[in-house]
């Protein structure tokens, strides 16, 4: 069997060279991310502590923890959180129901003209929406929709659409070409095809996009604050207030801070794989 | 140009996995083509990458042109190699991939481009071809272009992993016959994997046939067909593949389809001295002569494959009902269902170690 | 066995020409439909609203019904200093922090390519600051971590001789702008990782026969091949920087005085502190006919970009 262990063997100026750029290249990686984390780390920190330790010098990092800044928050987010929950719910499933046939008709059997419908959908998020912010308002004042939890679902569903469409018709593109033609061939009509070929298939792609859109409209606030302002106010909005104009409250800002990123972070880091997708908007595997 | 050794090489994966390449010894010499076959997972590619210096070795040493380079890095082994999916740099020309390694050892813009021009002259590459990008060629001109990354560098060593599996039958035919040729003409020792035995018999000045990281035997294609030392090769050389049966030994010899085929007195005496009460039979196709009725074996004709000049027979024989194959020639072969019966010669005949598979030699 | 037994002549199939008949196209179109025309209603009507105001005089601070100026609201945004510092203010918050944070993205996504231990932690902790709401990173920034008397920055920065800086008062805009690489590195690091890890091995390892070291090897061959990678994050990350507003908002309302005011935030003030809504009308407009003259190169771009897609690259 094998003799003499070749790492026995190899020459020492080498071995050292190796061994050394491997662990000083982890070290330069570790001290990066822990220096790019660090201010998180630090809003975590502060989260927890009374509001006497956070505002000292120099910064306390050792110190008694506390839940008192978490139940401040939990006591007066109430109303916040249930309307970011169903303005990002409501909104993300009005997308998905807008956004699978129309990604539909824009891969598996495309209509003519698709690559203009495509390119439509991502010039209405090319346009910034604060441009028409003032005429939004009054547009919102006259229909009575202004403060209602309607004027943001209905504008975040249009602010996901198009990055939903394409990102579903990039999972949708994924599909065997044989799959399809095989069900045809069984005699399946559009509906069927897509409910029993094509949604099995891109499910887990539905997911991904569903959580785009939950990211993203669960971390907006420039409609929110321009068009609500207590019968629909979110949590962004509820961070904003949380910053009064007298006084310093760090330790309290720290918490509403780390609850409402909470949800997001975990879903990032669970699906991080298919956050790079989503981003990319389909372009990136 | 220089001769490249093989000494105890091994490559471990996995701790208590088995070797992917277990102690290979072999010393490969100055101009020589030698072939590396064996199925997947014989360790032929790996052997080939530890020669290359992308894999590292566990054990033992290579050496090139008399020099350990175990730990030294593919650049400054002055070995040149082509990949199985020739692994050409896709922003680049076809001129600047033939050119690339020269342009690293910092050679003048001008040499580059004669050299780059003479390789592809070589290969049969259009002048045309030069500037375009790898994503607009067919695969046999990409090959031809990893080939000429390859020439352009003037190396000690060639190293070729699989370089036909790629393309499509004919061409591969085509391009064996010109790497062989090529090969002959620059005199460059070769190193080339390969898990077609077709093509290793007909390219190689030797083949080694690796199987499970063993080494299992070197020679010239022609002792390899001749002298298998072991079931493997004898199993693994040779289209289509050797009757292979297990069959009972008896006084005098071993007994196939009813008959006692006579063994050597040194094979009956091996088998004696193992205690063997059956060995693996082997025959090769075409040694299973057509007698017309008056042959020892018999058998009934379930299928016949006609090739052209020849026809192969797919033969059930009588007794023990093993199912045996018989070149024939092309001409009147048998028709299906139609009993026939074979003569063979006792030189053709070899016998195998059941369990080991060793060649119960003569 | 190999006797093939005669099969029966396949029977007869009338063979019907295929048109695409006007049933047909509807019923392509049909799925498409729905999203569309909500698009359509939900993103044009307000652009079309706010065109109709462009052209009024409206203050709904004021009794007094919307009149027609007509392009005197025009007038107004291009002979004011504030909309054209804005603008510039847009352009440099925007180009700074996408090309540091490609910059750093890149970097990153090297330092990540490579095996170590602990690599997936790593992964995790640079992506986290994307994941932090952005108001609230924003304010997380603004205060414990800028604050002049408790920051923890100016804790940090002490022995470099640094003593408490008010950053938000005198380098305000250079906070915000610090703020969105932080959130936005991660994004380009996304991207190049995904590039550099669709660099097919056998290649790299040619060119390690071949004889190129590593920054040969990065120079000749990975950069190229993460070109259009670079583009697509710059080109998404650009959308995204532009309209970048919470950072502003929660940091520096827009200054001191208009240090840090951009687009966005400028649009912004002009509803809620001007109550001017021909005003913002006018300006948003005007930003619309500049998004839409920049739009259509990003999106030849952008066309270019995802062919690569197509491609199979």
């Amino acid at each position: 069997m094998t003799a003499v262990l070749v790492r026995d063997r190899e020459p020492a100026g080498l071995r050292l060279r190796r061994v050394s750029g491997q662990v000083g290249w982890g070290i330069l990686a570790w001290v990066v991310g822990i220096a790019f984390f660090l201010p998180v780390l630090w809003m975590l920190l502060t989260a927890f502590k009374p509001e006497s330790a956070a505002q000292t010098w120099p910064p306390k990092f050792i110190f008694t923890p506390t839940l008192a800044q978490f139940r401040l928050v939990f006591s007066g987010w109430g109303p916040y959180v249930t309307h970011s929950l169903i303005a990002t719910t409501v909104s993300t499933l009005l997308v998905l129901a807008l956004g699978v046939p129309a990604a539909y008709a824009l891969s598996v059997h495309p209509v003519p003209h698709w690559r203009d419908g495509l390119f439509f959908f991502i010039s209405t998020k090319m346009l910034p929406i604060v441009a028409a912010i003032g005429p939004l308002y009054v547009l919102a004042l006259k229909t009575h929709l202004l403060d209602s939890i309607w004027v943001l679902i209905i504008l975040y569903t249009a602010m996901n659409l198009p990055v939903a469409i394409w990102l579903i018709r990039s999972f949708m593109l994924e599909v065997p070409k044989e799959m399809l033609e095989a069900a045809e061939l069984d005699g399946a009509g559009r509906i069927r095809e897509m409910t029993e070929v094509i949604m099995p298939v891109i499910s887990p792609g539905l997911v991904s996009t569903a959580l785009i859109c939950v990211i993203f409209a669960w971390n907006e606030l420039f409609l929110a604050l321009n068009l609500t302002v207590t019968n629909a106010a979110t949590l962004p909005m509820f961070l904003i207030s949380s910053v009064p104009q007298e006084g310093l409250y760090l330790a309290h800002l720290s918490a509403a801070a780390t609850v409402a990123s909470v949800p997001v972070i975990i879903i990032g880091w669970i699906a991080q794989r298919s956050l790079v997708r989503g981003l990319s908007m389909g372009a990136i595997k | 140009m220089a001769g490249v050794k093989f000494v105890s090489a091994s490559r471990v994966y996995a701790k208590d996995a088995p070797p992917a390449v277990d102690a290979l010894d072999l010393d490969i010499k100055d101009g020589e083509f030698m072939v590396l076959v064996g199925p997947s997972g014989s360790g032929k590619t790996t052997a080939l990458r530890m020669l290359a210096g992308l894999e590292p070795l566990d054990g033992g040493r290579v050496e090139i042109g008399e020099k350990d380079v175990t730990f030294v890095p593919p650049k400054d082994r002055d070995i040149a190699m082509v990949f199985q999916n020739y692994a050409l740099y896709p922003s680049k020309t076809v001129a600047e991939n033939m050119g690339f390694a020269l342009k690293m050892q910092g050679v003048h813009k001008d040499e580059r481009a004669r050299r780059v021009r003479e390789a592809a002259r070589l290969l049969d590459l259009d002048d045309q071809l030069l500037g375009r990008k790898p994503k607009a060629l067919s695969g046999g001109q990409r090959q031809r272009v990893a080939m000429g990354r390859a020439i352009v560098r003037e190396p000690r060593v060639f190293l070729m992993d699989e370089p036909l599996s790629n393309l499509d039958a004919k061409l591969r035919v085509q391009t064996r016959s010109q790497i062989a040729e090529l090969q002959r003409r620059l005199g460059i020792t070769t190193v080339y994997v390969t898990h077609d035995q077709v093509e290793a018999m007909t390219m190689g000045h030797r083949v080694a046939v690796l199987a499970g990281g063993h080494l299992q035997q070197v020679d010239t294609p022609r002792h390899l067909y001749d002298n298998p030392v072991n079931q493997f090769v004898a199993g693994f050389i040779g289209s289509p593949a050797m009757n292979l049966q297990t069959v009972p030994l008896t006084e005098g010899g071993a007994r196939l389809a009813g008959t006692t085929l006579p063994l050597p007195a040194s094979v009956r005496t091996a088998a004696g001295q193992a205690g063997l009460k059956e060995i693996v039979l082997g025959i090769r196709p075409e040694h299973m002569h057509l007698a017309d009725g008056t042959g020892p074996l018999a058998g009934e004709v379930m299928l016949v494959e006609e090739l052209g000049a020849d026809a192969l027979l797919h033969v059930r024989l009588a007794e023990d009902h093993n199912l045996v194959v018989a070149r024939t020639e092309g001409r009147k072969p048998p028709a299906p269902g139609q009993q026939v019966t074979f003569a063979v010669q006792p030189d053709d005949i070899f016998a195998f170690h059941p369990e080991t598979g060793a060649r119960l030699a003569g | 066995m190999t006797i093939i037994q005669d099969l029966a002549p396949p029977p007869e199939v009338e063979v019907r020409p295929r048109a695409v008949g006007r049933r047909e196209r509807w019923q392509l179109r049909l799925p498409l439909l729905p999203a569309l025309i909500y698009t359509i209603v939900v993103t044009q009507i307000p652009f079309l609203v706010t065109l109709w105001y462009s052209f009024q005089s409206y203050f709904w601070n004021t009794p007094a019904p919307a009149h027609f100026t007509g392009l005197s609201n025009y007038k107004t945004v291009f002979t004011n200093p504030a909309f054209r510092g804005s603008l510039v203010r847009s352009v440099v918050m925007t180009v700074t922090a996408v090309i540091v944070a490609m910059i750093l993205g890149v970097f990153f996504a090297i330092l990540l390519d490579r095996k170590f231990l602990g690599r997936s932690i790593v992964r995790t902790l640079i992506i986290t600051p994307f994941l932090v709401m952005p108001v609230a990173a924003a304010l997380v920034w603004a205060g414990p971590m800028l604050d002049p008397n408790f920051g923890l920055v100016n804790y940090l920065l002490q022995p470099f001789g640094v003593h408490h800086v008010a950053w938000l008062s005198s380098h305000a805009l250079g906070s915000v702008i610090l703020v969105m690489i932080w959130q936005w590195t991660p994004f380009m690091m996304l991207i190049v990782l995904a590039g550099l890890q669709s660099q097919p091995s056998d290649t790299l390892e040619a060119a390690k026969v071949d004889g190129a070291g590593a920054w040969a090897t990065f120079g000749e061959l990975t950069l190229p091949h993460l070109r259009p990678y670079i583009e697509l994050g710059i080109l998404l990350g650009s959308i995204y920087l532009v309209n970048v507003f919470d950072a502003v908002k929660a940091m520096t309302q827009g200054g001191p005085g208009t240090a840090t005011t951009n687009l966005p935030y400028y649009l912004y003030e002009q509803v809620n502190n001007a109550f001017d809504i021909g005003g913002a009308a006018a300006t948003g407009v005007v930003t619309v006919i500049l998004t839409i003259i920049v739009a259509t190169f990003a999106l030849r771009m952008f066309a270019r970009v995802f062919q690569f897609e197509e491609a199979g690259v």
